[in-house]
């Protein structure tokens, strides 16, 4: 279970994130939405430890992160990429993160096989696509075979078969018991694949609940959204 | 802390720069050991043609690639935002850091081995001194002067968040900084990593900027405590 209280972030005098509270029951997925610069980003940085709070807290399972020994084992990750040196080979990359947390080299191979990238684990990251980046970064977040997934914009630059796999993916996940925080910009994907929402905008939570409920009255999750945030979307 | 020390070493291990840098530093050395014992090549300089050993600062630039080893394992966290998942990975930083520094000098000092050896035998050899205490005695030396540059520009990557700055800055330096300010300001060159590592091995050309091999020993560990130090601290401070 993810809970986040309070949390406040300034960066040079602007409140990226302010003063937001929310809950991330297991056995669900609950999409993160807002628009960009909404605060989604800070708040799963602070979330993952890398960024620190100027107030609030942001706990997995009732603690900090920077507290979990073997972090991958709980939490497993996906932000911009896979953030691999482009120079190094995609069962490197992976090996080196398994090294760190103790997780057994026969899981490095059973992850790639997994996303579909064991047939060119030997090859260096910078000759892979946008798509399979996403899936070596999708591999790094499910090595420690965690409770928990905190994925930022995970389909971006996969195909049609990719983003079904990752919705199927996600949906057993979370019925198996599991955490799912998923941050996208594709409501309509996000609308197959949440069961719930926390919508943020401006640095504040817009509205948190169960999908239906915040759909509820409105023809989509896209004219929540563009409601909640204020955006009016693209006037051309 | 094993875990942290193994991955840490998996990543220089799989880094094609490593082997890159390492060759070529064995290559430059045994090169220039090559020259220097055989006295075959000389060079023109403003006291007439002086042969290439004593030019400390061209014996010295084999280290230069070398330190690219330590430059690359801090700079490449950099690279793809490897930060990002070395520190979901390895969430208490010091601990990290202290795996990192701690894998990258034991790299660097056993790598500067075989690197330096070599051509260290060959000047030695040619000169008929290959006793153990002489030659023991420079390769120390050489070991730690490796070592501490290595540091400093391990430190220098992640003050700089990239490992180009270090690199250029570090190569430029001796090159910019020895010649064009050695005469005006010969008490602040000598003070630089480059002229205190000369120093220290005995290399430097110029008395007006020798200091002595103690002395360049200090300063130069001195130059590695205040790179690293200050990477250790914004590392530990600074959001990623």
């Amino acid at each position: 279970m993810i809970e986040v209280a309070h949390l406040t972030k300034h960066y040079g005098g602007r409140a990226a994130v302010d003063d937001i509270s929310f809950t991330v029951p297991r056995g669900r997925v609950t999409g993160f939405l807002g628009p960009n610069g909404a605060g989604k980003s800070t708040t799963l940085r602070i979330l993952l430890g890398l960024d620190r709070p100027d107030a609030g807290t942001a706990l997995i399972d009732g603690k900090p992160y920077r507290d979990l020994r073997y972090p991958l084992h709980t939490v497993g990750a996906l932000l911009d990429g896979p953030g691999s040196v482009p120079e190094r080979r995609a069962v490197d990359h992976l090996t080196w993160i398994a090294q760190s947390n103790r997780i057994p080299r026969r899981r490095v191979h059973e992850v790639l096989d997994l996303v579909g990238l064991g047939g060119v684990a030997k090859q260096q990251v910078k000759k892979f696509s946008l798509g399979m980046g996403q899936r070596l970064g999708l591999a790094g977040a499910l090595l420690g075979d965690p409770e928990i997934l905190v994925l930022d914009e995970p389909i971006n630059g996969l195909d049609p078969e990719g983003i079904r796999w990752v919705r199927t993916f996600l949906r057993g996940f979370a019925a198996r018991g599991r955490t799912v925080l998923l941050s996208s910009h594709l409501m309509t994907e996000m609308a197959d694949t949440a069961d719930e929402v926390v919508v943020i905008a401006r640095g504040r939570i817009a509205a948190h609940g169960r999908l239906d409920q915040i759909t509820a009255g409105h023809p989509s999750l896209e004219h929540v959204f563009f409601a909640l945030t204020g955006d009016q979307g693209p006037e051309w | 802390m094993s875990e942290l020390l193994i991955a840490e070493l998996t990543k220089i291990r799989t880094l094609p720069a490593t082997w890159i840098a390492f060759a070529l530093t064995v290559l430059g050395n045994a090169v220039l050991g090559i020259l220097a014992a055989t006295d075959l090549v000389r060079v023109a300089s403003a006291n007439g043609e002086v042969a290439v050993g004593q030019l400390g600062a061209l014996m010295l630039a084999p280290a230069y690639v070398f330190i690219a080893i330590a430059v690359f394992a801090a700079g490449t966290e950099y690279r793809g935002g490897q930060l990002r998942i070395s520190l979901a990975a390895m969430p208490d930083r010091t601990r990290w850091f202290g795996s990192k520094l701690a894998v990258s000098a034991v790299v660097a000092l056993v790598a500067a081995i075989p690197a330096v050896l070599p051509g260290l035998l060959v000047q030695h050899g040619a000169a008929g001194d290959l006793a153990f205490s002489s030659t023991a005695k420079d390769l120390l030396a050489l070991l730690a002067g490796y070592l501490l540059l290595s540091l400093v520009g391990f430190g220098f990557a992640f003050l700089a968040r990239s490992p180009v700055t270090p690199l250029a800055v570090l190569f430029i330096l001796p090159m910019l900084a020895s010649t064009a300010l050695g005469n005006l300001l010969p008490q602040f060159v000598k003070l630089l990593p480059h002229e205190a590592t000369l120093s220290f091995l005995g290399l430097s050309a110029d008395p007006a900027t020798t200091l002595s091999r103690a002395a360049g020993l200090l300063v130069l560990i001195g130059w590695a405590l205040l790179f690293v130090g200050t990477a250790w601290t914004l590392i530990v401070r600074r959001d990623s």
